[in-house]
């Protein structure tokens, strides 16, 4: 067998190929997972838009808005201490839910694949690639429920905002804050898939071959 | 594949000089009093009650034995898949038990081939991305390995199912899948658990020769565990597995004469 350059990258190519041929062949599954991070990065989201366009109001909408809206009280009630502190528990909670239902799932997946890991460990994979193998299938399930989520949440936030404000809507938050609003958003969201996948990923990886075949029988 | 007491008759286990003896002869697979015991709901289970066991490179054997005999247990601790709770394992003449973790990998990446009775290919890869993954755990260059899977495939009649999926194809074809990834990477041994166990008689027998096929062509070493009786008519040497000990080993030359019994037990 002549030695010739080893690419480093190939196996990558694999591991990301397999995870993607996985992800697709477990559709119904795929899809929980995705839509447990799509729900919650829909609100994440819309909550930050939405902040973003009632800390806005402030400096840039036009008088006669502003008037209106403290005429009808929106405002004070957007802004309130209660509003604010019930809003925060509920993102912290949608959150928290969906990284449990991630960890969850992953945990579920590697159950359902004993015997694949324990024969890709037979036949000669390390633990770093089962690792890998994972943590690729929830950066792929990840990016798409984010992306998913962005959008839901921005559309929710400008419809509402656009209920509320009018078409000043729109010029409420300046282009750097969007983008750093979708930046947040996209980083937590494939965040925190990820993070749910490494214990699960861990775990398959460490399990010894023949327990992982045998425990599926 | 006439070794030194092929010349026929029963051998009783560990009949021959233990070590020292015969430390020079080429056996690719060397067991020394494996033990193995399972706990289950605090009740122990004597697995594997001391066997020895010794294969020579490029010899075909068969362990035999009813079911719950220890055959699967003896398979693992050959593969380097468990850990004996006494005694030793070589493999071409390297103890496993003194392997790390990258080290038993690329053993069993490079050493060895694995034939499951459940056939184990992996469900979303094709036929040929299922022979070229030990490829390219072995880190070879993917069209090297693809060239190499396509040919592995043709060998094993397969060349027009590369593409296939494991659920499009039958049982008999998976194994062949399965034998065709067990050679990737060249290994000195095929090991196969039960590789018939889940296919039909026909079938079966194709994979049985096949195996027999590939042992006298490329001089790869087969042990196969199983309770199928059509694997006794290719096994250069048999070993009688009971209830976790090594009965007896039958050679070749000593079942063609009583084949008749030996078919009956
Ligand atoms: N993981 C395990 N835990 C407990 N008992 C086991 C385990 N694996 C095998 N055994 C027991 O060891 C014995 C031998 O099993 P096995 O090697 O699978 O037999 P065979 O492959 O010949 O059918 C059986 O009694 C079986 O119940
Ligand atoms: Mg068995």
């Amino acid at each position: 067998m002549p030695e010739t350059e080893k690419i480093a990258i190939l196996p990558y190519r694999k591991v990301f190929q397999i995870a993607w041929q996985g992800l697709r062949i477990r559709l119904v599954k795929t899809f929980l997972v995705t839509s447990c991070i799509t729900l919650a990065l829909a609100f994440l989201t819309y909550i930050l838009f939405s902040n973003g366009m009632v800390a806005g109001v402030a400096e840039r909408a036009s008088e006669a808005l502003r008037q209106r809206l403290a005429r009808e009280g929106i405002l004070e009630q957007m802004l309130s201490a209660e509003q604010r502190t019930q809003t925060a528990w509920m993102l912290g909670i949608a959150l928290m839910n969906s990284f449990v239902g991630i960890v969850n799932a992953m945990l579920i997946s590697v159950t359902e694949r004993f015997r694949e890991i324990g024969t890709m460990k037979c036949l000669g994979g390390l633990d770093s690639f089962i690792v890998k193998l994972y943590l690729f299938e929830s950066l792929c399930q990840g990016i798409v429920g984010t992306a998913l989520g962005m959008v839901i949440g921005l559309v929710l936030a400008y419809a509402e905002g656009v209920s509320l404000f009018g078409r000043e809507a729109w010029t409420l938050l300046p282009a750097a804050s969007v983008l750093r609003i979708l930046a947040a958003s996209f980083f937590s969201g494939v965040g925190l898939t990820v993070l749910g996948a490494l214990y699960p990923a861990w775990s398959a990886a460490h399990m010894e071959p023949v327990d992982a075949m045998r425990s599926e029988v | 594949m006439s070794g030194e007491e092929a010349a026929g008759t029963v051998v009783s286990p560990g009949g021959e000089g233990e070590a020292g003896v015969d430390l020079l002869a080429t056996h690719i697979v060397r067991a020394i009093g494996v033990r193995k015991i399972f706990t289950m709901g605090g009740e122990k289970v004597h697995a594997l009650k001391g066997v020895d066991f010794k294969v020579e490179r490029g010899e075909y054997v068969a362990i035999m034995g009813p079911s719950g005999s220890g055959k699967s247990t003896l398979f693992n601790m050959i593969g380097g898949l468990d850990k004996p709770n006494a005694g030793k394992v070589f493999i071409d003449e390297v103890d496993i038990a003194a392997l790390n973790m990258y080290e038993l990998a690329w053993l069993r990446c490079h050493k060895i081939g694995y034939i499951f009775q459940t056939f184990n290919l992996i469900p979303v890869a094709t036929a040929l991305d299922n022979v070229m993954l030990p490829m390219l755990f072995a880190d070879m260059v993917q069209a090297e390995a693809q060239d190499k899977a396509v040919e592995l495939l043709r060998k094993v009649g397969l060349g027009d199912r590369v593409f296939h999926k494991p659920v499009q194809m039958s049982g008999g074809q998976q194994q062949r899948v399965a034998v065709a990834r067990a050679l990737a990477n060249n290994p000195a041994i095929v090991l196969a658990d039960e590789p018939t166990g889940n296919l039909d008689s026909t079938t079966g027998r194709q994979i049985i020769d096949l195996l027999r096929e590939i042992n006298e062509s490329e001089g790869v070493t087969v042990i196969t565990a199983t309770h199928d009786h059509k694997m006794l008519a290719v096994s250069d040497r048999i070993a009688w597995l009971t209830d976790g000990a090594i009965e007896r080993y039958v050679s070749r030359d000593a079942l063609d004469i009583q084949e008749g019994r030996a078919d009956a037990r």
